[in-house]
């Protein structure tokens, strides 16, 4: 009995380090789509801390490049 | 897992979508389940996935592992950089999925739910998937270089010309058909046009929220935004329910038509944060969960679908658009089986995130399979519809009357029984005047949709609040794709204008900035007035133009990823992109010398003009239009025939070994994250 429970809480962490990793990387996604990693690799890049003026300066840099991007139909 | 097991399992799936195709395809009489459709398409992905695209991988592209990417490379934090490849699959579906594979799916609808849906697999499977993944690839070993300069390169001067023009064109019939799906979705409608009214402060109140308040929380502020668009469609239903405020809201076709080309010009010449930012975001926000959510809905609802397999307007008379289903069908549905705009995505951002070259086939071929499945659903929702809703909604109002009684009566006439009271009933119950004539597919689609959505959660009494929610999302992404579009737009012009005079190529020079805005929006906003003012309803001229002149773009496409498969000396496996190209050669040829000749006025630009020409009251405006859409449509087929002419002189010349193949690629560098992995 004792092996069959620590084989449950085994598989039962298995799957909950599963979901985490399907969680961590939907968030990623996310992140990617709506730019926040773009911006944390600007703040990374720049060497700067998150704030007003830093997402001022990230975002002028940025959509110059956004803006020519096609989006498709 | 076992090697039988596998084969066990890869057989079981091809019975499987053999039996759902078997369904779909012979199926007569009675209406099937939806679920047969979503099967078929699930199998025959899932094979074309694990066969196809595998054999393309090994046998042509030969996809190196070891091979460093330029995001590896080329590595500087902002436009390269290596990315999980989940990650670059889904910002690659969200850049891809448009309002094309929901509005193509649903117009063709009116040949029956069986040609849309074996083109959307078959064009996906053969065509769209593997032109996705083949241009991806030749990008990735051209340090992300566009399908213009790869045209340029590697089949020569007039195809990279020609690449060029066509996107150009292809912009601005996009913008100006994309334009007139809204106008034709909000006219007479003042819930839904308060609700995409109310997203422009939404929007500013987003763009606000996010530099001043918290700055870069960009997922917690589109989060915000689609609370208080959802507020705006509860507050619409008040809106339009108050005449005093209603009259302010219910704007005609013209007025509609006004706004949105100075919406246009507005957007593209303002800065991008004010509001184009935000709406962005949140259209991407409302995109990707209301896709999501139509999935789950169609699984938990299993609808049956009204629509028989084929319809009697195979022949071409439909009243949605006039034409055969061959080659009408094929280029009426682009996104969702093979679009040539794609291949813009793939040679754009894309390739600069791949982290590995194995991961192109996942991104490029897989994200196109996702794309394909929600042109299938959009065949669902427009196919759930009993038929005589499906047209009333659709034809019209030149093809089926003006007044309700006469327009049932001419749809009963057809095989497709409704009735005005019917039509009245089921606009009261989604909060509208009236749903006829209503062209464009939008508003369709949202009826379906709204059907879908108020059977799976809450109820017959939602209905109206389902059906403004999906009005909003097309119309919210749809103007994200125009003003996106014409920001893009406006700068190839500006590249372009700065060979002639250098200041004009000077992106940030407000005069410059003005001009190019007034030329694209003006050129898009044409179509539109166009499209407004036209007694067939505009679509039926326009959505061809725009089908023709994406497959003209697709074509171009092949025509560079086949040259670069002869030169690699791959000859023997030029097929899988050459077959496609001579289809796509076959499809907007014949659909082209159909638009421009064909004796039948509502086919035939120049015979609508004659017969207009000739009519009591001829219109110099009406039968200027039709002259101009068969030179545009002359003009782009022609150009197509010269890049067509110069690939097929390259592969002679390379064939007959009177040349040696160059290709233009980066040269090889191995890749660190190999070892890494190892390690």
């Amino acid at each position: 009995m004792k092996s069959l429970s620590k084989i449950d809480a085994q598989s039962c962490e298995q799957e909950l380090s599963k979901f985490k990793h399907t969680f961590a990387l939907i968030v990623s996604t996310l992140r990617e789509i709506f730019d926040e990693s773009a911006y944390d690799r600007f703040l990374h890049r720049s060497q700067l801390a998150p704030s007003r003026g830093a997402y001022a300066a990230f975002r002028k840099e940025y959509e110059v490049s956004k803006a020519r991007r096609s989006r498709c139909c | 897992m076992s090697k039988t097991f596998r084969v066990v399992i890869w057989i079981a799936v091809a019975v499987l979508g053999a039996l759902a195709l078997a369904t779909v395809a012979l199926h007569r009489g009675e209406q099937i389940n939806a679920m047969w459709l979503v099967v078929a398409a699930v199998c025959t992905y899932a094979l074309g996935y694990r066969f196809y695209s595998k054999f393309i991988a090994a046998k042509i592209l030969a996809l190196d592992s070891q091979r460093a990417t330029p995001a590896e490379r080329l590595e500087n934090g902002r436009d390269f950089v290596p990315t999980n490849k989940w990650v670059v699959f889904g910002h690659h579906f969200a850049a891809i999925a448009g309002p094309g594979p929901l509005v193509g799916p649903v117009l063709a609808a009116q040949f029956g739910y069986l040609p849309g849906t074996l083109w959307i697999l078959t064009g996906a499977v053969f065509g769209g998937c593997v032109q996705d993944f083949v241009i991806l690839l030749f990008s990735i070993r051209r340090d992300g270089k566009s399908l213009t300069e790869m045209a340029r390169d590697e089949v020569g001067r007039v195809g990279g010309l020609v690449a060029y023009v066509a996107v150009i064109s292809i912009i601005v019939i996009l913008l100006g058909v994309c334009a007139l799906v809204v106008v034709n979705a909000l006219k007479a409608s003042p819930w839904g046009t308060f609700t995409i009214a109310m997203t422009i402060p939404i929007a500013l109140l987003m763009g606000f929220y996010l530099r001043t308040l918290r700055p870069g929380k960009v997922l917690e502020t589109s989060a915000l935004g689609f609370v208080l668009v959802m507020l705006a469609i509860w507050g619409g239903q008040w809106v339009s329910q108050t005449p005093s405020l209603a009259g302010w809201f219910t704007l005609s076709a013209t007025s509609l038509a006004f706004l949105i080309i100075i919406y246009g010009f507005a957007a593209s010449a303002l800065p991008v944060w004010l509001l184009l930012a935000p709406r962005d975001y949140l259209s991407t926000f409302v995109k990707l969960g209301t896709i999501g959510l139509l999935s789950l809905g169609i699984i938990a609802l299993r609808p049956s679908l009204h629509m028989p397999p084929l319809t009697r307007f195979i022949d071409g008379t439909g009243p949605v658009f006039a034409g055969n289903v061959f080659p009408f069908a094929f280029i009426t549905i682009a996104c969702g089986a093979i679009s040539g705009f794609h291949a813009l995505i793939s040679s754009g951002t894309t390739p600069k995130l791949i982290r590995r070259e194995t991961q192109a086939r996942m991104v490029g071929y897989g994200a196109m399979m996702a794309e394909s499945l929600v042109a299938i659903m959009a065949m669902i929702a427009a196919c759930v519809l009993q038929p005589g809703i499906y047209f009333a909604i659709n034809s019209p109002a030149g093809i089926v009357g003006q007044a309700p009684e006469v327009a049932a009566a001419t749809i009963t006439n057809w095989g497709f029984p409704i009735s005005a009271a019917e039509m009245h009933a089921l606009a009261q119950s989604i909060g509208e005047q009236t749903l006829y004539n209503r062209t464009g597919g939008a508003p369709a689609f949202a009826v379906g949709m709204a059907h879908i959505f108020s059977h799976s959660l809450g109820g017959q009494a939602l209905m109206a609040i389902w059906y403004h929610f999906a009005i909003m999302f097309e119309a919210l992404f749809i103007l994200t794709v125009l003003d996106a579009g014409t920001r893009v737009g406006r700068f190839m012009l500006q590249d372009a204008l700065g060979h002639v005079w250098k200041p004009l190529g000077r992106t940030s020079w407000y005069p410059s900035i003005l001009t190019t805005s007034a030329l694209i929006v003006g050129a898009w906003g044409y179509f539109l007035w166009q499209g407004v003012k036209d007694p067939l309803g505009g679509i039926n001229s326009l959505w061809p133009l725009f089908g023709i002149s994406n497959q003209l773009l697709a074509t171009v496409a092949m025509c560079v990823a086949t040259t670069i498969i002869i030169k690699m000396g791959k000859v023997r496996y030029s097929a899988v992109t050459l077959l496609p190209l001579l289809w796509l050669v076959a499809i907007t040829f014949t659909a082209s010398w159909h638009k421009i000749f064909d004796p039948n006025p509502r086919i035939g630009f120049l015979s609508h003009a004659a017969q207009l020409a000739s009519g009591p009251a001829a219109n110099a405006r009406l039968i200027f239009n039709d002259r101009l859409d068969a030179v545009v449509t002359g003009t782009l087929i022609a150009m197509i025939s010269l890049t067509l002419i110069e690939s097929a002189w390259v592969w002679v010349r390379v064939l007959s070994g009177s040349t040696q193949p160059k290709l233009k690629e980066s040269p090889f560098v191995a890749t660190r994250f190999a070892t890494e992995e190892q390690a």
